[in-house]
């Protein structure tokens, strides 16, 4: 956090992190300040995807999320904004407080300000004996604990970016890197291309069903009874979430549980430049809150970013 | 400032610092690449200023000082860890809130 990197001219004023209602909302009014958007994540792992909307005002009838998602990407595309269907796996602040992110294909792209829109995930499998392990064989974040398993053998479970990424960060690491896939791989063909290159081995169509050990993990067993035996299991389902991307530059996080981030009636957080909007802000989880949400951040975040870029170009 | 009171220690300090203290020392293994780490750093400091002269709260960057988080099985960070008497009374693994290191703080000095 306290290495900047040199300074850049960032080619966007805002970069948005999720393709939910809050950040396509955000998108929208950001673009129509004539703000340089760029929304980054996957309509598809959105909550509101396979949702039924029947109580977002002035939208008669039942909708389905899909169909909304589709119609807000048009509308964001309409109004200038660029979307890629990529999820970030790492923020950066760079000098001068403007700030960077890389995607899961390697690709990095600067802005003026982040608007966080990643929704909500839950990180843990649920499993018995899951939480006792933690820290015993179980983690939650590669980023964190990757290096606590030197030439050790170990697993990722998740279906997303956070696995593959992750799966491939501790193929440089460890011993032996299984990537356990419940279904699809959803990620980009050039992160499958690394994975193949560190090696992991792909155990697809698999879930963990059961932990084995006590005092730290021994193994686990997979929905077809296969064992794997193990030194360490990382659990790290969909994309990175508000911990790795937002914590990560110092932004405030809820006190109780480290689960939402804390914004003001502008969405701002505690960074200047950094907003957030939508699920990620807490609860209520509807759709109303997080278009509402979004368009405050876009405002907020496209207003802040074109009177940087205007200062910077009358001085610089 | 509530953060002069917090301590920053390595291996070559733990012993002196951390298990000879004369009270007891929480002791917050880190990383600065470690974003549930830096999530939880505010409320260490302010722990440090609240229990100033009963319990001492340091941190230990475990980049900088592999050995003592080895030595403690250390395998997830953020782990808090509150030596008494250069024992192990409670041992905390991932991003909790305040309230929760509080009442084990709370109960190790009862
Ligand atoms: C089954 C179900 C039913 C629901 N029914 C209703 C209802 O009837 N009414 C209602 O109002 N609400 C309902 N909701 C809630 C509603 O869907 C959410 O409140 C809303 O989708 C939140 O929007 P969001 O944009 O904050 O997050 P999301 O819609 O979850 O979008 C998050 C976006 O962020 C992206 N993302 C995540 N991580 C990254 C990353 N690292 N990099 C880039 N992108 C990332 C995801 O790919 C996704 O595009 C329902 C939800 C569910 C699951």
């Amino acid at each position: 956090m306290d290495e900047k990197i040199e300074k850049v001219i960032p080619s966007y004023d805002v970069i948005i992190l999720g393709t939910g209602p809050a950040g396509l909302q955000a998108a929208i009014h950001a673009a129509r300040k004539k703000a340089r958007v760029l929304v980054l994540g996957r309509p598809e792992s959105s909550s509101l995807y396979k949702a039924h909307i029947e109580n977002y005002c002035c939208v008669p009838g039942v909708k389905t999320g899909e169909e909304l998602l589709l119609t807000g990407m048009q509308q964001a595309e309409y109004f200038g904004a660029e979307l890629l269907k990529e999820d970030v796996v790492a923020t950066a602040a760079l000098q001068d407080e403007a700030y960077q992110v890389t995607t899961e294909s390697g690709k990095t792209y600067s802005a003026y300000t982040l608007i966080i829109s990643t929704g909500v995930t839950r990180k843990g499998l649920g499993l018995k004996g899951e939480k006792d392990l933690v820290g015993r064989g179980v983690s939650y974040c590669v980023d964190c604990d990757a290096n606590f398993y030197r030439d050790a053998v170990v697993a990722v479970a998740g279906d997303g970016s956070a696995a593959a990424h992750g799966a491939v960060t501790l193929s440089k690491i460890a011993k032996e890197v299984t990537l356990i896939i419940t279904k699809d791989l959803k990620v980009n063909p050039a992160l499958k291309a690394e994975l193949e290159k560190g090696n992991v081995i792909m155990a697809a169509g698999s879930k963990v069903k059961e932990l084995r050990g006590t005092d730290k993990l021994d193994a686990v067993i997979l929905s077809d009874g296969t064992e794997l035996a193990l030194d360490g299991l990382f659990i790290e389902k969909g994309a990175k979430g508000a911990m790795q991307l937002a914590a990560f530059l110092g932004v405030s996080l809820d006190p109780g549980k480290f689960t939402y981030i804390v914004t003001d009636r502008k969405q701002a957080t505690n960074i200047p430049g950094v907003y957030a909007a939508g699920d990620i802000c807490g609860p209520p989880f509807q759709m109303a809150k997080a278009v509402g949400e979004g368009c405050v951040a876009g405002l907020s975040a496209g207003g802040f970013a074109l009177k940087k870029r205007r200062k910077e170009t009358q001085t610089g | 400032m509530s953060g002069d009171k917090l301590i920053h220690v390595t291996d070559v300090e733990f012993e002196s610092q951390v298990l000879k203290a004369d009270k007891p020392v929480l002791v917050d293994f880190w990383a600065s690449w470690c974003g549930p780490c830096l999530a939880i750093a505010p409320a260490i400091e302010e722990l440090a200023g609240e229990y100033d002269g009963k319990v001492v709260v340091a941190k230990m960057d475990v980049d900088k000082s592999p050995a003592t988080p080895g030595r403690y099985g250390i395998r997830a960070i953020p782990t808090l860890i509150l030596f008494k008497d250069g024992q192990v009374v409670e041992q905390i693994t991932g991003a909790v809130g305040k309230a929760v290191i509080e009442s084990a703080i709370n109960k190790a000095l009862s």
